[in-house]
């Protein structure tokens, strides 16, 4: 992960601002393996339980759905910016 | 549920490369379009001082659906994607893309394929230390079968169009343009999560595939695609694009 910084602070952060009690993360598929890693900063430093989410991350428009129903507070999506979505082509 | 984007920037240095500068040296490169994907696109400082010391004008823009400027999308494989003035864009002699793989820099090229000329892409890789130069040649097949479906488009009766319910990428209504564009066709909706390729197969009365979802789809997904696949955007303007002189109809 020493290529791409993972901005766990930023997601800490974030995580006791609106004090999430489920946190799902998505990764791209090159930090996958590091799942772990970000899983046990975010539970050490926040009282969050984390979902790792197994499915694509192709980009900001790819945002996994469902989360809702499962009561999920938070979606932290690495390696994309905010999307500004097109209505039509 | 909130939604938190974290970038997650490359660590090390972002530069160009000494085999970048040679060949903008070279090719007495006086303008370039300066894009990067967005774990480069915030870093780009030392990138843009070379430039200026080579005295090479930079021009770039904020592309459709990107966030900030310089910044380019997978997606962004439109002709008019950079919302670049066309004098801006015909002033430009090269791409630079600043950033790993081949993924983002394509779109660059399929986005020119309406052209009549093509810009090459100098893909400038900080992480590999890579230095490319991309042209059409690197998806000629995958065009050249594009072409022969938005062909096939023009004479198929029963169209499949495929929807996703992705919100970022769902675009139905807009879909819906083909029954007025083209009221002597049979237009039916499938809507998916993730396209299912596996089950195309099932629906054997579909003559052709219709990609409303990710416009990569279209181009790099088209093994995939038995009966053939053509974007929403070209579909709707199929006549168009194939009575141009362009890349596309001189493959």
């Amino acid at each position: 992960m020493a290529l791409y910084d993972p901005e766990l602070q930023k997601a800490i952060q974030k995580i006791k601002e609106i004090d999430a009690k489920l946190v799902c993360i998505q990764l791209p598929d090159g930090m996958k393996p590091y799942a772990k890693e970000i899983e046990q900063k975010i539970t050490q430093e926040t009282k969050a339980r984390v979902l790792i989410w197994l499915g694509s991350n192709f980009g900001a428009c790819d945002i996994p759905l469902g989360l809702n129903k499962m009561k999920v507070d938070l979606l932290i999506s690495w390696g994309h910016n905010v999307f500004h979505k097109k209505e039509g082509w | 549920m909130d939604i938190l984007f974290l970038e997650a920037p490359f660590t090390g240095e972002v530069s160009l490369l000494p085999k970048s500068i040679k060949f903008l040296k070279d090719k007495h490169v006086k303008t370039v379009g300066l894009y990067a994907s967005v774990q480069f696109c915030n870093n780009l400082d030392k990138v843009k001082k070379k430039l200026q010391e080579l005295n090479i004008e930079m021009i770039s823009s904020q592309p459709d659906r990107t966030h900030v400027s310089n910044q380019l999308l997978g997606c962004d494989n439109y002709h008019n994607s950079l919302n670049l003035p066309s004098k801006e864009q015909s002033k430009i002699e090269y791409y630079l893309y600043i950033g790993d793989g081949k993924f983002h820099p394509l779109a660059l090229v399929y986005g020119q394929k309406d052209n009549s000329e093509l810009k090459e892409i100098i893909c400038n890789d900080p992480i590999g230390q890579h230095f490319q130069v991309l042209d059409y040649t690197f998806v000629k097949k995958i065009l050249q079968k594009y072409r022969a479906s938005l062909l096939k488009f023009l004479n198929a009766k029963e169209i499949g169009v495929l929807v996703t319910i992705k919100p970022g990428q769902e675009q139905f209504r807009p879909a819906l343009f083909l029954e007025k564009k083209y009221p002597h066709k049979t237009f039916h909706y499938f809507i998916d999560n993730v396209i299912s390729f596996d089950q195309l197969e099932n629906f054997p009365f579909i003559q052709l595939w219709v990609n409303t979802a990710c416009p990569r789809v279209g181009f790099d997904d088209q093994e995939n695609f038995q009966k053939g696949v053509i974007n929403l955007n070209d579909a709707l303007m199929a006549e168009e694009i194939l009575s141009k002189e362009s890349i596309l109809n001189q493959l």
